[in-house]
């Protein structure tokens, strides 16, 4: 029921201390509340005057007063240790993600990370909030009652007593047989439940095809067939609250009618059987509490399993067995055999198995090959986002396992296929390598990269707000962004692209080629693409085939060479003019 | 009061609760009796044991009221199990009518879906707001119209006894039913839909970071990329324990008008029902009976509280209205005698913000030509295509097939065109089903067949369901430029003369690519085809090639001529080709 995992969050143990501390007051003016009700009613009886329920009835009202504060600050304490732990939670989920982001996001997916760090943490807060309190009340409130209750009235405990086990037994029966009902339809359920949604989306297509209009008929018929076996499911889902409800209330039912039973023979005097019957909904309240927030607790549990698992993945700091270096034209970096595999999204398997390779000085070095060959995960490598199973990797004579190393990383300007916009200023979008860059610099980048008619046609210039994954702004200028980033970090001198052209219109390409190539003076430049012209512009060519380096070289020798290079080119140039 | 506001001329609300009226009454009625079995139960036991306790001589006399005790003990859940599936049944009934509405009204609405600025899943939202109105019902009228009911009938069998104490049991039930729960939402409300705002924007934000992480442990500025949400979700928690508190104290001050409500139910009955023994046996009844009212009435006020989050789905669906089909009288084309289209010097822009600027476009189109159309994203290509398809209208100019105005033939529109765009819709059933689509009326036999045509015939037969496969949602179960083929098939049944294709290659590589406007050009070679474009990957298959800018036609003419006589052209052909 409690994992036990809970236990190691920082204020759990004193948290437990305080509520168990409260609980028990709680328990006790629930009683005291019962009783002096019970005093006060039993003076009424006998047709007493005012004045004789005047003192059990204030005291009453102070043990109802107390029994609600009590709450309150059961309520807050519990508000506040849940607010304050499911931020720390989130807090160490961000840490987590950007110590291995790339590598998680890969295998997690990005929505995947936002929910969890988003709903996933707001479904945890309110578990905590559920979870202590509910557990606390069941375990102390009931006993505290069950054992005034066997001093005032031997039978009516026992009578209690019996009905909870019972009471958990049909619950676990029914929840069993809802739930396997509810498994057995719940694919078809999902699709049910999507459809409106599908239909929703693809009206346009609908509207193309000319049957729009008589597919209402059949959202009407779905939906209808939806309510119908959502209804089945339910009278069986319900069937356990109802189970509760039934056993509780015919329990106090049953009581009632010993009492009374009991009070005819005259085996005991009216107050203790008024007591009692004040005290049994009150008995069977925090079970009934518990029950009603079953789902969301236990959707609470498993957003937190979820978070703890992200949280319990090995995750690996940057490495720091690299010592700083410059990179110049003399450098260079030597793998062998690096070799990994991973399951990717959809469970595609992605593997990589590089016996040679050597990039050095200020060379560029194209990464060609058809989708799927593992161009990607080549740079990505190199990149330090992804790691390698094994590898034998020197850079600058170093050797080091992998590129996940702060002194190898921050020589690094990455470039991929979507440019990521920060939300704040264009300013501050140039400047991020280097955040304490002056306004000259930062201008000097920027007409580097070709902005400054871009600029010029804004109104706030460099303190447009900009963002949102850069919505608003076209493809070609978001990249140019992205260009007078790498211009301004000039003390980056290794250049990595990852397709950065692949979505953009063919001027806008042939415009942008310029300012690139300006760029790839002084730099080691690692350049994935599918863009053939590129390849003109590189020294040196790495073609990837399923994972492998099919062929390196200078592109001249790769294509006077009859091999994988000139049969992928002749692929992709398709027929010509 | 928003309350007012909202509802004053909602359509999608009030006249639904006159709908399925017997059910819905129903639902009430077990509703009231669950809070009233709970009541009665205490009474009955209450008055059981005070009368037992007088020690009457015959079992007999407390043989009724035990009789009772167990029948209202049993009816509680019984009625509350009812009054589930019932209100459930009900609403769940409402739904699939909203639904169809919902349907229907953006069906009639062609424009909906071509403005370009509708950016974000609005769909997504809109049927997410049709779930937010079933909560409407079950979380918050359903209780609040039940209590309301109960404050009334308890008031007035109060009243029947004792008029005075009647009203003023009344009085605090009001407070505790309406008072506190207007209260709430009033100081509430704002609350909530600030935290709504903010929550979405850190849903934003944390995509974007997420999005970006690898320039950010490039960058190593660990310490930034942590601050980035700080600030929202420090705002969000804030206003959250605003509202916690708020609550907490709510919550207590009801229970204080509760306790004061016991009191002087105390107080009256021992004033007004202790002259005699049999009056007296009433006592712990009436005093016990309203203890699980607070059941029903507590919990409105967190019923009103959720409010907020229910107006914004309600006037969201209010500002989706029936478009008033404007079209001039229809006349029916035979496909076979489709001739020609032709843009004749069109204008056309959204509004004055918009960048899209179309300004004096003319093509013409003959029957079997292949034309493609280029420029910067963002120019207006695809609008093109729908003024084309007559989804929008020119400001000026016109657009007609043979001589008739685009307008004249909209009813029957998919006999003329097809379209097929970058991201194709493929519903989430069977392979077979989603290409029957493009024309019902064709057998099994000829959906494989033009399934085999599009080349997907071996990958099909080796999937373990072959052409009874699940597409999945968005057609994930396949590749991009699988899904293309898969509409590709759709289009091949529709056999409309004009094909319309919008960028159906992007994003794909270059061999794939290649692939895939081999089979279109071959499978779709009898055809019309106007297609949208990003670069000169098989510029070939084309008669005619137009570059666009945002002034006008940059160039045009064959891809032969413009290779052969323009060096702009030339120059983008060679990069493109890798020369």
């Amino acid at each position: 029921m409690i994992d036990k995992r809970l236990f190691r969050l920082p204020g759990t143990k004193k948290l437990l201390l305080v509520l168990a501390g409260l609980t028990l007051l709680q328990a006790f003016v629930v009683l005291f509340q019962g009783k002096y009700l019970a005093e006060a009613l039993v003076n009424s009886w006998e047709q007493k005057s005012l004045q004789t329920i005047i003192y059990p009835m204030v005291l009453f009202a102070i043990a109802f007063i107390l029994r609600h504060l009590f709450n309150l600050l059961n309520t807050k304490i519990v508000e506040n240790y849940a607010g304050k732990t499911s931020e720390n939670i989130r807090g160490q989920l961000l840490e987590k993600v950007y110590n291995s982001g790339p590598e998680m996001i890969s295998e997690e997916g990005t929505g995947n990370l936002v929910t969890s760090s988003l709903d996933g943490i707001d479904l945890v807060e309110n578990y905590f909030k559920l979870i202590f309190t509910k557990l606390m009340n069941m375990s102390i409130i009931p006993p505290v009652l069950l054992i005034y209750i066997y001093t005032q009235n031997i039978a009516s405990g026992i009578t209690l007593t019996i009905i909870v086990p019972l009471v958990i037994l049909f619950m676990i029966i029914l929840g069993l047989a809802a739930q396997s009902k509810a498994d057995a339809q719940y694919k078809q359920y999902t699709i049910l439940s999507n459809h409106f949604l599908d239909a929703l989306r693809g009206l346009p297509t609908l509207k193309m095809l000319g049957l729009s209009k008589r597919y209402a008929k059949n959202i009407y018929t779905v939906s209808d067939e939806y309510r119908r076996r959502t209804m089945n499911t339910l009278r069986i889902a319900i069937l356990s609250t109802f189970a509760l409800d039934w056993l509780t209330t015919l329990g106090i039912a049953i009581l009632a009618v010993f009492l009374g039973l009991g009070l005819i023979n005259n085996s005991f005097p009216l107050f203790p059987a008024l007591v009692t019957l004040i005290l049994a909904p009150e008995y069977f309240l925090p079970l009934r509490d518990f029950s009603n927030d079953y789902h969301a607790t236990l959707n609470g549990k498993n957003a937190l399993n979820a978070i703890f698992e992200l949280l319990d993945k090995p995750s690996d700091n940057k490495g720091s067995d690299l010592k700083d270096f410059t990179w110049d034209e003399d450098s260079q970096v030597e793998l062998n055999n690096l070799e990994f595999t991973y399951k990717g999204s959809g469970d595609k398997e992605v593997s990589l198995d590089i016996d040679h390779l050597k990039l050095s000085g200020y060379h560029r070095i194209g990464v060609i090959g058809k989708s799927g060959s593992g161009k990607t995960t080549l740079i990505r490598a190199i990149g330090g986002f992804l790691l390698p199973y094994s590898a034998d990797i020197k850079i600058n004579q170093q050797s080091v396992p992998n590129f996940k190393q702060t002194n190898w990383q921050n020589k690094l300007t990455f470039l991929p296929q979507s440019p990521y916009l920060f939300a704040g200023s264009i300013a501050e979008n140039i400047a991020f390598y280097r955040p304490d860059a002056s306004m000259d610099e930062i201008k000097k980048a920027t007409h580097a990269a070709g902005l400054d008619e871009f600029l010029k046609v804004l109104p706030e210039g460099f303190d447009t707000r900009i963002g949102e994954g850069g919505r608003g702004i076209s493809g070609g200028q978001q990249q140019r962004i992205m260009l007078a980033r790498a211009f301004l970090a000039d003390d980056r001198h290794i250049l990595i692209f990852d397709e950065p052209t692949a979505h953009l219109d063919i001027e806008t390409e042939y415009a942008l080629k310029k300012p690139m190539e300006q760029l790839f003076h002084d730099h080691l430049v690692i350049f994935a693409t599918h863009r053939l012209h590129w390849i003109n512009e590189m020294d040196y060519v790495i073609v990837m085939d399923n994972g492998q380096i099919a062929e390196q070289g200078t592109p001249d020798k790769l294509r006077d060479h009859n091999g994988a290079f000139s049969k992928l080119i002749n692929n992709m140039r398709g027929d010509q003019l | 009061m928003n309350f007012f506001k909202t509802f004053k001329h909602d359509t999608w609300v009030k006249p639904y609760i006159k709908q399925y009226k017997g059910l819905l009454i129903t639902a009430l009625l077990l509703g009231l009796l669950t809070s009233f079995c709970a009541a009665a139960l205490m009474f009955t036991s209450g008055y059981t044991i005070d009368k037992a306790a007088t020690h009457p001589i015959n079992i007999l006399l407390i043989y009724i009221p035990i009789l009772m005790t167990r029948a209202f003990g049993i009816g509680r859940p019984v009625f509350k199990y009812l009054e589930r599936l019932k209100s459930h049944n009900w609403v769940l009934r409402v739904t699939s009518d909203l639904r169809t509405r919902l349907y229907k009204t953006l069906e009639s609405d062609a424009s909906f879906f071509s403005e370009y600025h509708k950016t974000g899943d609005i769909m997504g939202l809109l049927s997410e707001d049709i779930s937010h109105l079933q909560n409407l019902y079950l979380r918050t009228i359903f209780p609040t119209v039940i209590s309301y009911l109960l404050t009334i009938i308890a008031s007035i069998a109060l009243g029947i006894f004792n008029p005075s104490f009647g009203f003023f049991v009344f009085l605090l039930l009001f407070i505790e039913v309406f008072l506190v729960p207007l209260f709430s939402v009033s100081i509430e409300s704002a609350r909530r839909s600030y935290q709504k705002s903010v929550k979405s924007d850190l849903y934003v934000q944390l995509t974007d970071n997420i999005m970006g992480v690898d320039d950010w442990v490039i960058s190593g500025r660990k310490d930034d990329f942590k601050k980035l949400t700080s600030q929202n979700i420090q705002n969000l928690n804030q206003s959250k324990n605003k509202s916690k508190a708020f609550r907490r104290n709510r919550d207590f001050g009801l229970q204080l008008i509760f306790a004061a409500i016991v009191i002087c139910f105390l107080i009256f009955t021992n004033l007004t029902m202790t002259n005699n023994q049999v009056q007296a046996n009433f006592v712990s009844a009436v005093v016990l009976a309203i203890f699980p009212l607070s059941d029903t009435i507590i919990p409105v006020s967190q019923g009103f509280e959720e409010w907020p989050q229910y107006r914004d789905s309600i006037e969201r669906l209010n500002t989706i209205k029936p478009i008033p089909n404007n079209l001039p009288k229809q006349v029916t084309l035979d496909p076979k005698d489709f001739e020609s289209i032709s843009v004749d010097n069109i204008t056309f822009e959204y509004d004055s913000n918009s960048p899209i600027l179309i300004k004096n476009f003319t093509q013409k189109i003959k029957k079997g030509e292949k034309l493609a159309l280029l420029g910067p994203s963002g120019i207006g290509k695809t609008t093109i295509l729908q003024l084309i398809l007559g989804d929008l209208s020119p400001q000026q100019g016109q657009i007609s097939i043979n001589d008739l105005d685009i307008s004249q033939i909209q009813e029957n529109r998919e006999n003329i065109f097809s379209v097929l765009n970058q991201k194709p819709f493929l519903f989430n059933t069977t392979l077979m089903n989603n290409v029957r689509l493009g024309n019902e009326h064709k057998s099994d036999a000829e959906v494989k067949k033009a399934l085999e045509r599009v080349g997907l015939k071996p990958l099909i037969e080796s999937l373990p369901e072959k052409y009874d496969t699940i597409v999945g949602e968005n057609g994930s179960r396949f590749s991009g430029g699988e899904q293309e083929r898969i509409a590709l098939a759709r289009i091949l049944l529709q056999d409309a003369p004009i094909v319309l294709l919008d960028e159906p290659t992007v994003g794909l590589d270059p061999i794939t690519e290649n692939d895939l406007l081999e089979t279109f050009f071959d499978v779709l070679k009898d055809k019309t085809i106007i297609w949208v474009t990003h670069h000169l990957q098989g510029i070939t298959h084309v008669d005619h090639v137009v570059f666009m800018n945002s002034d006008a036609i940059e160039m045009e003419g064959s891809p032969e001529k413009l290779y052969q006589t323009n060096k702009h052209f030339k120059d983008l052909y060679q990069m493109d080709q890798g020369y």
